[in-house]
């Protein structure tokens, strides 16, 4: 029992990554377009069980407030309006589905060439921080929330910044692009 | 800037709770039966429904003080009835000058409650009395005369027949 | 101490959980009872005080039964209790309606979705700082073992809350799509634009806290806004608190924010095409969603398991005062209880807002007045600690 457990405690992260694999594999394979959302949220909760497994607990805690309950709302709350019938949904991904095969290899070649290290060297030995001297006073394991709020205000504050204004600029490009001409 | 603190502010929103939560208060605390209570609803089966004194219920012939039909029928409630619910068919009785009722039907089944028959009368004979709990199972049971222990119109308003009052 | 082994450790979660799960669904159907009888006594009436209208058979012999309680002084709060065992019993056995047209499996997974959804949140809540209790030597397993008062005392706890709390939305929204009829979509629409609206003031006052207190644990944050916080402090409290409040109504899909189900515009919204358990899923849902916004209000703003409310608690009672200046599971239920209250106070008050001034007032007024709160709060944290 005992040993069962640790077990399947050690391998939680397996566990969600196949979890999440086949979130993503029911939003790409499903016909309906609220269906893939459906996937597409189980895949995100699954991928902030992953990080939740390596005992990065905000970023996890980030990925369903940001992804599950912001993002996917939005895609959920547009494909609900769009409304298409079965035959016309169906040549869309029949279409689409000779580019999406490339698209995916290209996408894989792409990841393997940049994780090739990570994913086939050997495992680090101590966890990558950028300014050690950041790092003191905290307990990474437990703090990491004010660890990563660190190196978000302290290292890398000025791309930070940089990123919102860009965040912003796009909003502003959005109103204007979506407003009609009316004062 | 007085409509943005008045905004800002909730001043009426917390008046609004002071006034429910009053009641609550005095409700909550006089909820149980042995005060007098606070609240406006009327336990009807188990108290007695208190009738307000226009209310208008089933027509009743009234008698006067010797018990003789008070009706002379003059038929003006007859003619004026909108759904014609009442038939009089007149009579003479020993000793009484004016004209009696041999017959007086009333189906109450069609009887819209409007009152006529009494405004009309001339001689205060009807009234409609404060009973409500009319509801029946035949239809037999709504046309009401003269004869007849349970369908005679001289009783006057019985208590409620569905009340359970016990104290 | 023992440290405890993994099945040690699994087995202390598990009984923390069914704690919790027994705390929910005895408060829950509770609340359901006080809406019927705080909403009548609200509006002078009595609430619900016998079953069904019969005067003959077994219904007539509760109703003079019920009647009799009346006589009792705590007892008369408590007739028409019969009248929700029967609701319970008819939503769990009525007929499962599924209409023709309707996505069968997204139709499924809704209610699931946002039930599942309102419970989990309770993962990250603490009851009471510390430890809540310690099995007996005798018991079996995990005997000695002591049990906290919090089922996962993460370290960020409010982000978990939040963040299964939004998932929340999606039973509402899907559950509007899945039904493939008018009204449904309509409140499902709403309440989307509704939720995702009221999230930002939300968690921009719950922001306060966290500056407050700098940590993101709810049990840290419970007890540093309880006892750990100077005199300047109560100021954002108390407007963070107001509008809290606010945004949990809103949130949670009440009066006078209840847009997706508009009884008298949308039918009833969302779950109009729902009946038995599934709607029952829905109605729990809304319920513990109340439990859980009350819960975090009290933790966070009335002081969690101390006595006084706004952080008094450290300005007035020092903690060598006998009982009252230690921290009691029995003070974080009664405010739970008294802001479930609030809730009815404030539906039997307040009238719904038009959809638009619903709007209007997050985006207007309560994102503004979150954010200069926020600003209050970093103000207090900066010159006064």
């Amino acid at each position: 029992m005992e040993h069962l457990l640790e077990t399947i405690g050690r391998n939680m992260f397996a566990i969600f990554g196949v979890m999440t694999l086949c979130g993503a594999a029911f939003m790409v394979a499903s016909r309906s377009a609220v269906h893939s959302v459906l996937g597409f949220l189980f895949a995100m909760l699954c991928i902030a069980g992953c990080f939740l497994s390596l005992e990065a607990e905000f970023l996890g805690m980030a990925q369903i407030l940001v992804y599950a309950g912001g993002i996917v709302v939005l895609f959920l709350f547009v494909v609900m309006l769009v409304e298409m019938s079965k035959k016309r949904e169906k040549e869309v991904f029949q279409l689409q589905s000779r580019y999406a095969v490339v698209a995916v290899l290209v996408g894989a070649a792409v990841f393997v060439g940049v994780f090739r290290k990570v994913i086939f060297g050997a495992a680090s030995p101590e966890a990558l921080v950028l300014r050690p001297e950041l790092a003191q006073g905290l307990n990474v394991a437990n703090q990491n929330a004010q660890a990563v709020s660190r190196s978000l205000f302290a290292d890398f504050l000025l791309p930070f910044e940089i990123l919102s204004v860009i965040l912003l600029v796009a909003l502003v490009g959005a109103v204007v692009l979506a407003k009609t001409e009316r004062v | 800037m007085n409509k943005l603190l008045r905004t800002l502010i909730p001043f009426d929103i917390a008046k609004g709770l002071s006034i429910t939560g009053k009641h609550f208060c005095k409700v909550f605390f006089t909820a149980n039966r042995r005060k007098v209570p606070f609240h406006i609803v009327s336990e009807y089966p188990e108290v007695v429904a208190k009738i307000q004194p226009r209310f208008r219920g089933r027509l009743t012939l009234l008698k006067d003080e010797q018990g003789e039909i008070k009706c002379v029928c003059c038929l003006a409630c007859e003619k004026i009835c909108p759904t014609q619910v009442i038939t009089i068919e007149k009579g003479k009785k020993e000793g009484r000058k004016m004209p009696f009722p041999v017959r007086y039907d009333f189906e109450m089944e069609r009887c819209i409650f409007c009152e006529f028959c009494v405004e009309s009368c001339g001689f205060d004979s009807i009234i409609l009395n404060h009973q409500f709990e009319l509801a029946a199972y035949n239809r037999e049971d709504f046309s009401l005369g003269m004869e007849g222990a349970m369908q005679n119109m001289y009783d006057p308003s019985p208590v409620g027949k569905f009340s359970v009052a016990d104290d | 101490m023992p440290t405890p082994t993994l099945t040690q450790f699994i087995v202390i979660t598990l009984v923390q959980c069914l704690l919790v799960v027994i705390f929910v669904f005895v408060v829950v159907p509770l609340t359901v009872f006080a809406e019927r009888k705080v909403l009548g006594y609200l509006q002078q009436r009595l609430g619900s005080t016998r079953v069904a209208s019969g005067h003959v058979g077994v219904t007539g012999w509760m109703n003079r039964g019920m009647w009799k309680w009346g006589r009792i002084p705590v007892l008369s709060y408590w007739r028409g209790i019969p009248g929700l065992v029967a609701d319970i019993l008819k939503l769990i056995l009525k007929e499962d309606v599924i209409p023709a047209k309707a996505d069968k499996f997204v139709f499924f997974i809704a209610p699931a979705l946002s039930m599942v959804s309102a419970v989990v949140v309770f993962a990250a809540v603490s009851f009471v700082p510390g430890v809540f209790f310690t099995f007996p030597a005798w018991f079996p397993l995990v005997g000695g073992l002591p049990v906290s008062g919090g089922i996962a005392d993460i370290n960020v706890g409010l982000l978990w809350i939040l963040g299964v709390a939004s998932v929340g939305v999606y039973g509402i929204v899907l559950a509007g799509w899945a039904s493939n009829s008018k009204y449904p979509l309509l409140g499902g629409l709403r309440s989307a634009a509704q939720m995702v609206s009221y999230e930002v003031p939300l968690a921009i006052s719950l922001l306060a806290p966290v500056v407050l207190t700098a940590s993101l644990n709810f049990g840290e944050m419970s007890t540093r806004m309880a006892v750990g916080l100077p005199f300047w402090g109560l100021v954002p409290q108390i407007l963070g608190f107001l509008i809290y409040l606010t945004c949990g109504f809103a949130e949670t899909n009440r009066l006078p924010f209840d847009m997706p189900e508009a009884e008298n515009e949308l039918v009833a919204g969302f779950h109009t095409e729902y009946s038995g358990m599934k709607f029952g899923f829905f109605y729990l849902a809304e319920y513990i969603n109340m439990t859980v916004v009350a819960a975090l209000a009290a933790g966070f703003f009335l002081g969690g398991p101390w006595l006084l409310p706004f952080g008094l608690q450290g300005l007035l009672i020092p903690a060598s005062v006998p009982f009252i200046g230690q921290p009691h599971a029995i003070f974080f239920a009664v405010k739970i209880i008294f802001m479930l209250f609030t809730y009815i106070w404030v539906r039997g008050t307040i009238p719904r807002y038009r959809y638009d001034q619903v709007m209007s007032v997050a985006w207007k007024y309560l994102i503004p007045m979150a954010l200069a709160n926020l600003l209050l709060a970093a103000l207090v944290r900066c010159f006064a600690v």
